[in-house]
C-alpha cells in the first residue's frame, strides 16, 4: 500500500527555549497574576443599615425554616410557622414599613446595583487586557515560526488560523505556529492553576464565568420589593407538608438490628 | 415519596458532595496531564491516541472506585455511575491534549 509522503520539517532546537518555554512560562505566570488581581479588585461589602440586615436575614431565617422543617417536632413546628407566617403578613421586618406596596426606584440610580455592575466589568476587563496583550505580544514576535506538529489531523479550515503568518500553501495542517500552542495552553493551563493557587482560583475563564453566572445566590436582589418576597414565603410556609424526621423511628430502628 | 422521606433521613450534605467531586476532579485533570506525557513520549498519533487517553480515564476510575471508594461508591457520591465513572471524564481532556502535543512535538516531531 502506497503510503502518502509525510512531511517532515527540520527545525532549529532553540525554537522550543526561545518560543515555546516563552508562551508557556508567560501563560502560567498571567493566570497567576490575573488570580491575584481579581482578589485585590474585589470591593469589600459594603456595611449596610442593621433594618436592611434584619430585612435579608430573616427573610433567609424563613426559607432555612422551610427546608429543616423536618427535624423539628410538630409542636415546635406549629409554633413556629405560625410566628412567622404572622411577622411576614404584617411586615414586622421590613427595612422601611412605611414603603410598603410602592414601586420600587429604577435600579439602574440605585448606588449598590451598580457597584455589581461595576464588579461584573471589572471581570471582563481582567479577562480581556490579558488576552489581548498576550495575542498581540504573540503576534508581533514569534509570527512566522513553525514550531511543532500536532500529533491529530486536523481539517484544512483550521490552516489559516493555526498557520497564520506562514506562507507555505502546501504544508500540512498539522504542523502549526506559535499562535496555536497559544490556544492550546489557553485551554489547557486549568489543571496547573488547580494545583498552583488552589481550586477556588479565578485564574481562568470558566470559572470566571460560573462566578458570574450566580452573584450571590440567596442574597435578595435590590430590584426586588422585599415585601411581595415575604408574602410569598409567607405562603409557602402555609402550605408546607410537615412529616416530622423521628416518626416510627423505634420500628426503624427495631428493623436496623433485625435479623 | 418514599425517596424524599429517605433523602431526610439520611441527607445529602452538599459541602460533602463538593469536596468528593473536587477530589474526583484534581485526580482525574492530573492523571490526564500524566497520560498526555506518556501518550506524546509514546509517539501515537490521532485515534490511538484518544483511545489511548479513555482507556488510561477507565483504569483510573477502576482506581478510584476500588482505592478511593472502597468498593462502595455509593457510600461517597450521590449517583455512583455519573459521578465516579462517568463524571469529570472530559473534564481532563484539555490537559491530556496540551502535555500530549508539548511531548509529542519535543520527542517525535
Amino acid at each position: 500500500m502506497a503510503q502518502p509522503v509525510v512531511q517532515t520539517i527540520h527545525r532549529d532546537p532553540a525554537l522550543f527555549w526561545w518560543i515555546l518555554l516563552p508562551i508557556t512560562v508567560v501563560m502560567i505566570l498571567t493566570g497567576i497574576l490575573r488570580h491575584y488581581a481579581m482578589t485585590l479588585l474585589q470591593t469589600t461589602p459594603k456595611k449596610q443599615p442593621l433594618a436592611t440586615i434584619r430585612q435579608q436575614r430573616s427573610l433567609v431565617r424563613g426559607i432555612t425554616f422551610r427546608q429543616h422543617a423536618n427535624v423539628l417536632s410538630p409542636s415546635s413546628f406549629q409554633a413556629r410557622k405560625a410566628y412567622f407566617v404572622e411577622a411576614y403578613k404584617e411586615g414586622k421586618f421590613l427595612a422601611d414599613p412605611e414603603n410598603r406596596g410602592k414601586p420600587r426606584p429604577n435600579p439602574m440610580t440605585d448606588p449598590a446595583a451598580m457597584e455589581g455592575m461595576m464588579g461584573m466589568m471589572k471581570g471582563n476587563m481582567a479577562m480581556m487586557i490579558p488576552q489581548t496583550l498576550i495575542m498581540g505580544w504573540i503576534n508581533a514576535f514569534f509570527s512566522g515560526f513553525v514550531i511543532m506538529k500536532l500529533p491529530f489531523p486536523l481539517t484544512p479550515q483550521f490552516k489559516s488560523m493555526l498557520q497564520s503568518g506562514v506562507g507555505t500553501r502546501e504544508l500540512d495542517v498539522r504542523w502549526v505556529s506559535s499562535l496555536s500552542w497559544y490556544f492550546l495552553t489557553l485551554f489547557g493551563l486549568q489543571p496547573v492553576y488547580n494545583f498552583i493557587l488552589g481550586s477556588n482560583n479565578s485564574a481562568s475563564q470558566a470559572t470566571q464565568q460560573m462566578a458570574q453566572a450566580n452573584p450571590g445566590a440567596g442574597m435578595m436582589g435590590p430590584e426586588q420589593d422585599p415585601d411581595k418576597l415575604f408574602l410569598s414565603e409567607a405562603e409557602n410556609l402555609e402550605v408546607m407538608e410537615h412529616r416530622w424526621i423521628l416518626d416510627g423511628v423505634e420500628d426503624r430502628l427495631l428493623a436496623q438490628f433485625a435479623f | 415519596m418514599e425517596d424524599e422521606r429517605e433523602l431526610a433521613i439520611h441527607p445529602v450534605v452538599q459541602t460533602s458532595v463538593q469536596h468528593n467531586t473536587q477530589a474526583v476532579s484534581n485526580i482525574r485533570n492530573l492523571t490526564a496531564s500524566l497520560f498526555g506525557v506518556a501518550a506524546g513520549t509514546l509517539g501515537l498519533e490521532s485515534y490511538p491516541g484518544f483511545i489511548f487517553y479513555l482507556v488510561g480515564t477507565l483504569i483510573v476510575s477502576l482506581l478510584l472506585f476500588v482505592f478511593r471508594a472502597e468498593g462502595k461508591p455509593s457510600a461517597y457520591f450521590h449517583r455512583p455511575l455519573g459521578d465516579l465513572w462517568g463524571g469529570e471524564v472530559f473534564g481532563g481532556l484539555s490537559g491530556f491534549v496540551l502535555t500530549w502535543t508539548l511531548f509529542y512535538g519535543l520527542v517525535r516531531a
